[in-house]
């Protein structure tokens, strides 16, 4: 039978209490033993010295009928054996009886020698018995003296008794010891026992009581130190209640398997889904929910060597045959070292943003079509106009031909711009990156944009340089995203003012920036300048804004050139925007 | 039994319903069924109580077996001389008297008692005395005790004072009583002293401490134990009777008879011997074998050696 904690602690504090028991009894039963021993031996010696003392005078006189009475009466002493008085001879004198046969009889040899030269006791045992030998003396002469043997069987009984008595004393204190320690195993134990029901209701995921702390002990600091670790999970963790709540509050789809792929949990989306139900999809593997990639067997055979993938298009095989294109992300978890990975995939319906994907595209096409086409064509015609092929026109219908010609190339910029986003969205803008001069880029990005800011009465000044730097871009790409943002600064610029432009430096990175003297850009809208369509609501902005679209693909395309696009502004001073682009070697 | 000159007391107690002494019954009261009769006990002691206790049971039962000639009860008195007994008999006031030799023919020469029967008392009729020396005190003879000291037992014992004392005054030695150890002794004298017990005389003896002893011859032997070959036996005295019971003679022949008969079967059947046992372990009693006049004979003719010790 094994024993627990607090049966293993009776035992041996019981144990220890009853050895220690045991030993102090023996040791005391010992102690009043030997303390018992001399009272008798002590008892034995003083009777016979107090008889040898009033035996003196008889002894002297040899009256042998005094002595005889009493030494009769010695004789009926409690344990008193015998008792003899004798001689200077050492020869008996009388016993105590009528009878005396004894009489003139030698005692021993030791006790005659002891009592010639002796005036004190000689004491000698031999089994129960104790013969006292006191030699009586008068004025140096021996006159004899008083031999009493002295039974110590009494001292066997009373022995047993007293270790009856201890023995029924230690029973006692045993039994008090086991439950002492019964009592000390359950104070030592009941706090265990609590954390262990704690711990349980920690595993089982139930509500964990606070432990009391009743002793400033190793148990106590024990709880205290449970109550903590409940408290840093508490902090920590999240129970599992809560995290299926989050993971049923999320609209995406949600698949844990196995290292093999094999399904260990789903959330409801996966079910709403895919239609199927959350005990079917268990024990699937995800190859039957998820299509693979092309060229793998499983989506779990395309992941990057850590067991992640990001961004990842394919379809849920929803059932009835139906594919529900999805996004998916998978991350590897691996809860121990060395144990096998799990997988946690979350798949998000795309399907919507495909739906207006297309849309935009088909959006586009129509532009593309039916927008851009009609406008070249009205804009030839305007410029046709504008260029007097069809007559010389008056003063005021010069100034309408300019009126359209300066709306349909604004139409037409616009359109240029939603077409250039779209590209750009879809990752179909092409892009052919060659390595370039970067300062004949900038100079005809200037001139590109001289008449616009000739128009709006601003000009262009080119202050620093860096001659013969090289940049690997597409050239085109690059003027068209320069080109906007000195329109751009063109357009916020005070009329009669000048936009700098300087081109720089620093450990390989070439920065170009374009600095105007405009408004600044409002605190409230510097987050949204790089966003599609965005517009500040400032009075100064509203009549100053483009499309919308120009920093946004600007910012896109830049990127898409291994740059960098970012400003700085200050509300009345004006605005500098930085574009850095990696030098070429 | 002792007598000392300083105690005249006299212990008279009744065994009966508180009768007083009366004078012994008559023939005539034998024919009362309930006889009113009481037969009186007489003992001399220094130690009247214990006495009383000893001899009264034996009175009782002495009385009870006497309804036939008139006696009801007995009475037991205690005196503490023998001349005071002597006087207790004269006046009648005893019927029955038992002692040793010496103090029953002291009172039997001077009352109307008669010796009737010997008393085996601790198993021995009749007993003697030895006096003894040591080997080696020189001593050959009662007659080289001159000059020296001679230890006898208790004053009032037979066997260890009166008997060996008139032995030795017969034998023409001169006996003066000296407890002075220190003193001289003349050297026509032999000093006395009384070691007031038989042991005691035995180890004087040895221990030199008196030139001889005089003890009852039946304990001499164990007295000397295995020192005996160190002692030499100077005088054994002859033989007397062990105890000696006498009737007051005017209780009338049918009375005394009916009393020796009752004291003679006694031994014969178990009550009485029971009752003898207590009586100071009292084997029987018996006739003198030769007569009571030739067996005391020789204690009369001793007794004149200790009179004055008896009678004092």
């Amino acid at each position: 039978m094994r024993l627990g904690l607090k049966g293993r602690l009776v035992a041996f504090v019981s144990a220890i209490i009853i050895a220690f028991g045991v030993v102090l009894t023996a040791l005391s039963v010992r102690a009043q033993s030997e303390r018992l021993r001399h009272e008798l031996e002590d008892r034995g010696k003083l009777l016979t010295t107090v008889i040898a003392a009033n035996t003196a005078d008889p002894l002297a006189m040899l009256d042998v009928r005094e002595l005889r009475n009493m030494i009769s009466e010695a004789r009926d002493q409690e344990n008193v054996l015998d008792t003899v008085a004798f001689d200077e001879k050492g020869r008996v004198l009388t016993d105590g009886t009528a009878v005396n046969p004894r009489r003139h009889m030698l005692i021993s040899e030791a006790a005659f020698r002891h009592a010639s030269g002796s005036d004190a006791l000689l004491v000698e045992f031999d089994g129960d018995t104790m013969t006292v030998t006191k030699p009586v003396h008068l004025g140096g002469k021996v006159l004899g003296g008083i031999r009493l043997r002295y039974s110590m069987a009494g001292l066997a009984e009373d022995q047993a008794s007293l270790a009856r008595r201890a023995a029924k004393v230690g029973a006692i204190f045993a039994l008090i010891g086991v439950l002492a320690a019964a009592l000390l195993a359950e104070a030592i134990t009941r706090p265990l026992k609590e954390v262990i029901q704690a711990t349980r209701a920690l595993s089982e995921g139930k509500p964990v009581p606070r432990l009391a702390v009743r002793t400033a002990d190793e148990i106590g600091e024990l709880a205290g130190a449970f109550n903590e670790m409940t408290r840093k999970l508490r902090d920590t963790t999240v129970s599992r209640d809560y995290l299926d709540r989050v993971l049923e509050t999320i609209g995406e789809c949600l698949v844990v398997t196995g290292p093999d792929g094999t399904i260990t949990r789903v959330n409801s989306a996966v079910c709403t889904l895919s239609g199927v139900g959350e005990d079917e999809l268990l024990g699937q593997n995800c190859r039957d929910l998820f299509r693979a990639p092309q060229g793998h067997v499983s989506i779990l055979d395309a992941l990057a060597p850590d067991g992640s993938a990001q961004g990842l298009e394919t379809v849920l095989l929803a059932r009835g045959g139906e594919a529900v294109p999805v996004m998916i992300s998978v991350g590897a978890m691996e809860e121990n070292v060395g144990r096998a990975r799990s997988y946690v995939i979350v798949a998000a319906d795309i399907g919507e943003r495909l739906r207006h994907e297309q849309q935009k595209d088909e959006f586009v096409t129509m532009v593309h079509h039916e927008v851009r086409a009609p406008l070249t064509a009205v804009r030839g015609a305007i410029g046709l106009l504008d260029g007097g092929v069809v007559g010389e026109l008056g003063e005021r219908g010069q100034e309408l031909v300019k009126i359209a010609l300066r709306n349909s190339e604004r139409m037409g910029r616009l359109v240029n711009d939603i077409l250039a986003s779209r590209k750009l969205d879809s990752g179909r803008m092409d892009f052919r990156f060659e390595k370039v001069e970067m300062m004949p880029l900038i100079e005809q990005a200037i001139d590109s944009t001289s008449a616009y800011a000739t128009s709006h009465e601003v000009r262009f000044e080119l202050e620093e340089g860096v001659p013969g730097a090289m940049v690997r871009v597409d050239p085109d790409r690059m003027i068209q995203v320069l080109t906007n943002v000195l329109s751009n600064a063109v357009r916020f610029s005070p009329i009669d003012n000048v936009v700098k432009v300087e081109a720089s430096r620093r450990d390989q990175i070439l920065r170009i920036a374009v600095s105007d003297s405009g408004p600044g850009i409002p605190e409230d809208f510097r987050d949204q300048v790089f966003e599609a369509f965005a517009r500040a609501e400032h009075e100064d902005w509203r009549h100053r804004s483009g499309s919308g679209l120009g920093m946004s693909i600007s910012k896109s395309i830049i990127e898409e050139l291994g740059g960098t696009i970012t400003f700085e502004t200050e509300v009345g001073i004006g605005t500098t925007f930085l574009i850095d682009i990696p030098e070429s070697v | 039994m002792a007598s000392r000159p300083y105690l005249g007391l006299l212990l008279m107690i009744a065994s009966g319903c508180g009768q007083s002494s009366e004078p012994p019954p008559s023939d005539a009261a034998t024919a009362q069924p309930d006889p009113a009769g009481v037969l009186t006990i007489g003992s001399v002691s220094l130690n009247p109580t214990r006495e009383y206790e000893v001899v009264r049971p034996f009175a009782d039962f002495l009385a009870a077996n006497l309804h036939h000639v008139g006696i009801g009860g007995g009475r037991v008195v205690v005196a503490g001389s023998l001349s005071q007994m002597v006087e207790e008999l004269r006046e009648g006031r005893v019927d029955l008297f038992m002692d040793s030799p010496f103090p029953a023919v002291f009172v039997w020469q001077r009352t109307d008692v008669e010796p009737i029967l010997r008393r085996w008392k601790r198993g021995s009729d009749e007993y003697r005395s030895v006096v003894f020396t040591r080997v080696d005190s020189g001593i050959e003879s009662v007659v080289n005790l001159g000059g020296r000291r001679i230890a006898f037992g208790e004053p009032f014992s037979t066997s260890g004072f009166l008997m060996p004392k008139a032995a030795l005054a017969s034998a023409g030695l001169g006996l003066v009583n000296d407890e002075d150890p220190a003193a001289s002794i003349p050297g026509n004298r032999v000093g006395y002293v009384f070691s007031n017990d038989a042991e005691n005389t035995m180890f004087w003896v040895l221990k030199q401490k008196v030139a001889a002893g005089a003890v009852n011859a039946d304990y001499f032997e164990a007295l000397a134990g295995q020192r005996i070959d160190e002692l030499r036996i100077l005088l054994t005295t002859e033989a007397v009777p062990r105890n000696v019971v006498c009737v007051r003679s005017s209780l009338g022949p049918k009375v005394v008879q009916a009393i020796e008969d009752q004291l003679l079967q006694m031994h014969l059947n178990e009550e009485g011997r029971a009752s003898l046992e207590r009586f100071e372990e009292t084997a029987k009693f018996d006739r003198f074998p030769r007569g009571a006049d030739q067996d005391l004979a020789k204690i009369v003719m001793l007794l004149p050696h200790v009179q004055e010790d008896l009678g004092q």
